[in-house]
């Protein structure tokens, strides 16, 4: 297992906002191991998107520098970023972000179609749970449904790195917990690094590692030498 | 007031947030509106402009031509008419001038002056001409010809017409009576008028007016009535003077005529007298010549026979001498080998004696020298012995006789022997010595001898040469003599030779002086002969000359009087032509023209307000969707329906109204000069005036405005019906659906999985694809219909005067032609090698109606004499079968055209106005064709309906191949004949039509134009429409890592399909389209082609594809630009 696998020092980023400029990444600096479950945990406006984004390759830095399994992210171009997007990079977002117009099987087909190796759609949709929903559009399946199919999409491309945005912030407790229960799965099992962010400190337990942020610093960077499986935390 | 002001704001906003569909619902109103009141303002401003200058230029609303021409009085009889305000008598003449090596006919028109102001010239360049010899050239052909200011018109011959036969330009104007290019027909020349100058009326010799131009708001009837009257008048007192005068005229003629044949004969006579002496006197001139030759050759022969015979006598003269010059040269010779012989005689001779002489010497010499001393000393010796022996025998004889005397003699005997022996021995020597002595002797002697011998020889010798040489003397000086007598005979005959030669050479110089004499007598005889002849000549060309000239006035006179007494038989029944406005072609084509600009206006605009509405419907609903839950909120807040919608009605009210403004402004301003300035091309006209057409423009914008603002409300009604919670919630995503393909397994399965995203999506927005195919549509239906309007215009040309029309030339016959005479002419026209084809015709206008219709047509009236013939040049098929017409004598062929206006089918019959009569035809069939109207009979059939015969007046001409390019040549040459009135080239009337059609090209390229603005704009928007709406869909396939092009793509097929299928269903209208517009524009006597070809279907195709990759190719850069990071944040 790399360590430092993902590696940003001194990131700035700066919105200008009129008048104002906000800043939403004040000097981050982090590191995450390769097969960590990380979670980012914040208030809102702590920043802890900014730093998903950026290294998801969707959002760029203004100052810094961001490693990538010993690959500097940060200046890339656009059409290096979509390959960086495309064959690194996993996605969760809050909402879902299934194209409504395709089924199950078809928006992990959207990913698998562009990426040079990828599993097998229905594979994945197995191994997430959906054998029985395949056929089904987005707006026939639930919030937990469309979750899993997003994590299959995301997971159906083989990426070094999977990037969840509050995955559960949409979903009810129950639902949620599922979807954290197979985030943690495929992070122990198949060894993938997991990146979460969340504003919700209870689930910081089941993480490898857990950094804290605030007003777009990082104020803590802690490794949990234990994580308990999502089923024993409660919240 | 603050809760509007608030709104304001928000609408205020709202517009600068979302400029680009602000602007596109500005820009579909804007061409809409812009195109229609553009187009629709350029038929009455072509109109307005066109009735000004006819204002302005005070254009004559009737034109009196009289085939007598006026005099005042019939112009104040016109005058006196009720209604009539201004009358204005001119003048006119057609003549010929040489341009650009071609003949040419001009038409010379008096300008108004004296007070009259009917059919001002509007002046360009320059000035009015102020005397004599002065023009004005018309700007046309001003243009067309290369004619500046100070250029002249030379008229080939002016005649009795114009003061002057050259007329300098001084100006360039315009007549409003020709605001066409058509100048009209002539009776000479090629039979059409190549241009026209104005001159001063005074510059016409014409005593009476040719015509008289009327201000007036009567009808032209009036004026025919008139007419009546004012003729009979002349045929009182004009015609009455005219007739005696021409009465008094013949009798002068005859008189003059008689007198001039008079001096012509007595010219003849003396010519002849002349002549007859000339021959006499000739004669004896050649008599003494040849007497003078006879005597000269007599002494030629004396001569020749003299110098003969000293030429023999010479010749033996020169025997003789060589002859006694070879004697001599014998003699010469013999003398010179005598010489020789006498040298080699004497020599020898000499020699012989020199020998002797020698002999002689040497002998003598010897003998004396050694002979005789040896001889003497021997005797000498002997004689001492002698005396010895005698003193011997002495002693012996003593000693004996001593002895003998002693006696001692014993023996004396012996000694006697002894002394006998001495004795003996004495007597030997003595003997010897006598020999001897006589030896010397008989030398000596010898000597003597040889000595006598040698001199008698040597005197013989001496004898010998001296007569030898005597002889030789001799024969030199019998030689010397000879010689001389030769030399003298050589003399004597060089003498005679030269004396000869002297004589012969004085003998010849008289021969010559004789000749010479003779030769200048005979030069002498030439000369005047030459002279005489030529001056008979010259008598004879000026007789025949002055004969011919003769003839030639008399002939003229002849001509004149009987055109003089034509013309006053013609005066009997003189008529006067009237013709109003509307019957000049270039005024009545002008409003045709501007009509059916008008009619195309009206069919595209009505598309492009149905394309705006569309557009306008989606970009509204779109927009109210957007503002969703902001409604919500407002009706949260508690605010009305109204005052909620006011905010869209408003958003789409001022772009419909800005839209509507500017493009209104924008399309009067341009598309009206673009239409009239192209129609300018084909009319004289002055600067266009603009002419708005507000009922056009209130109309569109109305339609326009209300449209729009009744599709904003139709947009929010919807949401407006709505709880404001349930609007405040976001919208749920519209819920993905199985399309009717997917069931169709066997296709669907075969998609690849872009193919199945593209399928699904289109048939999920069904709206927007419904927009967009039409829209497209509309675009390639426009092109379409642009091109084919060009298709079907063009065709006409090709059609009609490539395969229908197979004649090139149309001879008008003179009226009042005899049957003989047109025999003759026919023959004639069969002999033109240059003409491969002739067919002799009536062709002549009619009206024709129908029962079905009221539209009353004139067409051509063509009957061909000869059937064959008729069937080359005029093709009669069907339009569709290409299936041969065929035209029998029980009915007529008319035109396809003319059956549709007139609603006729096969076997209906048509009512005919031929000459004033009214006839019923029966309609045996129709037939293709595209300009002009045309009723095709036989001639039986003619005659069997009108009960009269055909008057053949036309004959219908093909050029040869080889002679095509004399086309001009052939007409000239054939307006000489008199019986040959105009001549109508096809080629020409080609060029007019296609002239006329070509300017509609202007409209079909406005079209196309404006047809690609549309299929930008409703492209734009509506792709538009679909990336914001789809944008977190963008935004997602982008973070899934798909390249800019690959995004790009994504939208792009779905706007690919949606360009094929929409051109697919616009090639479809596009066709109908072509076909109504066809419909509507074209004219009574013109049927355009309804056939789109290939051609147009692909531009239009390729174009609307051009224009969508054009829109793709804009909303890359727009889709580059979507952020991820934006457009996924958490919905709002």
């Amino acid at each position: 297992m790399q360590k430092d696998f993902v590696k940003f020092e001194n990131v700035y980023k700066r919105y200008r906002m009129g008048e104002v400029t906000i800043t939403a990444a004040d000097g981050v600096s982090f590191s995450i191991d390769e097969g960590e479950f990380a979670v980012v945990v914040g208030l809102s406006g702590a920043g802890k998107t900014t730093v998903l984004n950026i290294l998801g390759g969707i959002d760029s830095c203004d100052e810094g520098r961001i490693m990538v399994g010993g690959k500097d992210i940060s200046h890339l171009n656009q059409h290096d970023l979509a390959s960086y997007r495309r064959y690194d990079i996993g996605f969760v977002f809050q909402f879902y972000n299934l194209i409504p117009n395709l089924t199950a099987k078809e928006n992990v087909e959207l990913a698998t179609q562009i990426c040079r190796e990828s599993l097998d759609a229905d594979t994945v949709l197995d191994s997430v749970g959906l054998s029985e929903r395949k056929n089904n559009f987005p707006s026939q399946l639930s919030g937990g449904e469309q979750q899993r199919v997003s994590i299959a999409r995301a997971l159906a491309k083989k990426p070094k790195l999977l990037l969840c945005d509050e995955p559960t912030g949409a979903l009810d407790y129950n639902t949620g917990k599922t979807i954290l229960r197979l985030l943690q799965t495929k992070c122990t099992e198949d060894g993938m690094t997991v990146v979460l962010i969340t504003h919700n400190s209870a689930i910081t337990p089941m993480a490898n590692r857990v950094i804290r942020m605030r007003s777009g610093r990082v104020i803590s960077n802690v490794v949990n030498p234990h994580p308990l499986p999502i089923d024993e935390i409660e919240w | 007031m603050k809760r509007k002001k608030a709104l304001r704001k928000n609408i205020a906003r709202e517009i600068s947030r979302t400029k680009s569909r602000f602007i596109s619902i500005f820009a579909i109103i804007a061409i809409s509106v812009g195109f229609f009141t553009g187009v629709k303002s350029a038929c009455p401003s072509m109109m307005e402009t066109a009735r000004r200058y006819f204002e302005e230029q005070n254009l004559m609303d009737i034109q009196l031509i009289s085939t007598v021409g006026f005099d005042d009085e019939d112009a104040e009889t016109v005058r006196q008419m009720a209604g009539v305000s201004q009358v204005m008598p001119s003048y006119g003449a057609d003549l010929m001038v040489r341009e650009k090596d071609v003949d040419a006919a001009v038409k010379v028109m008096a300008l108004p002056t004296n007070g009259g102001t009917i059919n001002l010239p509007l002046l360009r360049e320059g000035r009015m001409p102020e005397k004599g010899g002065e023009c004005l050239m018309e700007s046309y052909y001003a243009q067309l010809g290369d004619k500046k200011i100070g250029d002249t018109i030379v008229f080939s011959q002016a005649g009795d017409m114009l003061k002057h036969t050259e007329y300098q330009i001084v100006g360039i104007a315009d007549s409003p009576m020709y605001v066409a290019y058509f100048r009209g027909n002539t009776n000479i020349g090629s039979g059409s008028i190549a241009f026209y100058i104005m001159v001063r009326p005074e510059e016409f010799l014409s005593e009476r007016y040719t015509r008289l131009y009327v201000k007036t708001d009567q009808p032209k009837e009036k004026f025919e009535e008139l007419s009546v009257q004012c003729l009979s008048r002349f045929r009182v007192t004009t015609y009455a003077d005219a007739k005696t005068r021409l009465a008094d005229a013949r009798r002068e003629y005859e008189k003059q005529k008689k007198t001039a044949l008079q001096t012509i004969r007595d010219g003849e006579q003396k010519l002849h007298d002349g002549e007859q002496e000339f021959a006499q006197k000739m004669a004896e001139g050649q008599q003494k010549l040849t007497d003078g030759e006879k005597e000269l050759a007599d002494a030629k022969q004396q001569i020749a026979d003299g110098t003969e015979e000293a030429e023999a006598k010479l010749a033996d003269a020169k025997q003789q001498l060589a002859d006694a010059r070879q004697k001599y040269n014998e003699g010469q010779e013999q003398y010179q080998q005598g010489v020789t012989e006498y040298n080699a005689k004497i020599r020898e001779g000499q020699k012989q004696l020199d020998t002797a002489q020698r002999e002689f010497d040497r002998q003598h010499e010897r003998f004396y020298s050694v002979t005789k001393p040896q001889t003497e000393q021997k005797l000498a010796t002997l004689q001492t012995s002698i005396n010895m022996v005698n003193d011997s025998i002495d002693r012996v004889q003593s000693a004996i006789h001593r002895l003998k005397n002693i006696g001692l003699i014993a023996d004396e005997e012996s000694l006697y022997a002894q002394l006998e022996a001495y004795r003996e021995e004495l007597a030997e020597y003595q003997k010897q010595y006598d020999d001897g002595m006589a030896q010397l002797a008989e030398g000596e002697r010898q000597l003597n001898d040889a000595k006598a011998q040698l001199d008698t020889k040597k005197e013989e010798f001496a004898a010998q040469k001296k007569q030898g040489e005597k002889q030789l003397s001799d024969a030199k000086a019998q030689l010397d003599k000879a010689a001389e007598q030769l030399a003298a005979g050589e003399s004597a005959y060089q003498t005679s030779m030269l004396t000869g030669m002297a004589e012969l050479q004085a003998a010849q110089g008289k021969i010559a002086q004789g000749e010479k004499e003779l030769a200048a007598g005979k030069e002498e005889l030439q000369k005047q002969k030459e002279a005489a002849l030529e001056q008979f000549k010259q008598a004879r060309e000026q007789l025949a000359k002055g004969k011919y000239e003769a003839h030639v006035k008399l002939s003229e006179a002849e001509e004149q009087l009987s055109e003089a007494e034509d013309k006053l038989s013609l005066l009997e029944d003189a008529k006067w032509y009237v013709s109003d406005r509307e019957d000049d072609q270039g005024y009545a084509g002008l409003s045709e023209d501007a009509q059916r600009v008008d009619k195309v206006a009206k069919v595209f605009p009505l598309f492009f307000l149905i394309v705006a509405a569309l557009v306008c419907l989606t970009t509204m609903s779109r927009m109210v969707e957007e503002r969703r839950t902001e409604i919500g909120t407002l009706k949260a807040l508690g605010y009305s329906n109204a005052a909620i919608s006011a905010k869209y009605l408003i958003y789409a009210g001022t772009a419909g109204i800005s839209g509507c403004l500017v493009g209104g402004t924008a399309g009067v301003l341009t598309l009206p000069k673009i239409i009239v300035d192209t129609y300018g091309i084909m009319y004289t006209l002055p600067e266009t005036k603009l002419v708005v057409a507000w009922d056009s423009f209130c109309l569109s914008s109305l339609v326009a405005v209300v449209c729009i603002c009744l599709v904003a409300l139709l947009a929010c009604r919807h949401d407006l019906h709505m709880e404001p919670a349930t609007l405040m919630r976001p919208k749920a995503p519209k819920p993905g659906k199985r399309i009717l393909l997917e069931h169709i397994t066997p296709l669907w399965s075969r998609l690849n999985f872009t193919s199945k995203v593209t399928a699904r999506n289109l048939f999920r927005y069904k709206a927007r694809f419904l927009m967009t195919v039409i829209g497209v549509a509309g675009c390639t239906a426009l092109i379409v219909a642009g091109f084919g309007l060009r298709d079907s215009i063009t065709v006409i040309g090709d059609l009609q005067y490539g395969e229908l029309t197979r004649y090139d030339q149309v001879y008008a016959l003179t009226e009042a032609e005899t049957a003989d005479r047109k025999a003759y002419l026919m023959a004639k026209f069969h002999r033109d090698d240059r003409l491969s084809e002739t067919l002799l015709s009536y062709m002549g206008w009619c009206s024709v109606g129908s029962e079905a219709s009221d539209v009353v047509l004139n067409p051509h009236i063509v009957v061909g004499e000869n059937r064959s013939d008729f069937e080359r040049m005029f093709v009669l098929r069907d339009r569709e079968t290409h299936e041969p017409v065929a035209l029998d004598d029980s009915g007529v062929v008319i035109d396809e055209r003319m059956g549709e206006v007139l609603k006729v089918k096969k076997e209906d019959r048509i009512r005919v106005i031929i000459d004033e009569e009214p006839y019923e035809f029966r309609v045996s069939d129709i037939t293709e064709n595209y300009a002009g109207n045309f009723v095709y009979m036989t001639p039986a059939y003619y005659e069997a309906v009108t009960g009269r015969p055909v008057k053949y007046n036309a004959v219908i001409a093909n050029v040869a191949a080889s002679a095509k390019e004399q086309e001009h040549e052939i007409a000239n040459d054939w307006m000489e004949e008199e019986d040959v009135m105009t001549v109508s080239l096809i080629s020409e009337q080609v060029e007019a039509i296609m002239d006329t059609l070509d300017s509609l090209n202007v409209i079909t390229f406005v079209m196309i134009f404006c047809a690609g603005l549309l299929a930008v704009v409703v492209l734009y928007n509506l792709t538009n429409i679909n990336i914001a709406e789809r944008v977190r869909e963008i935004a997602t396939i982008k973070v899934l890592g798909f390249y800019s092009m690959e995004t790009a793509n994504y939208i792009y097929r779905e706007n690919i399909v949606l360009t094929l299928v929409g051109a697919a269903a616009g090639l479809l209208m596009g066709s109908m389209l072509s076909d109504f517009i066809v419909e509507s524009i074209q004219m009574n006597n013109v049927m355009f082609a309804k056939n789109v070809t290939p051609f147009s279907y692909l531009m239009g195709f390729v174009l609307t594809f051009a224009f969508s990759m054009l829109v793709n190719f804009m909303m890359y850069f727009k889709m580059n630009r979507i952020s991820m990071v934006e457009s996924l944040k958490s919905i709002e």
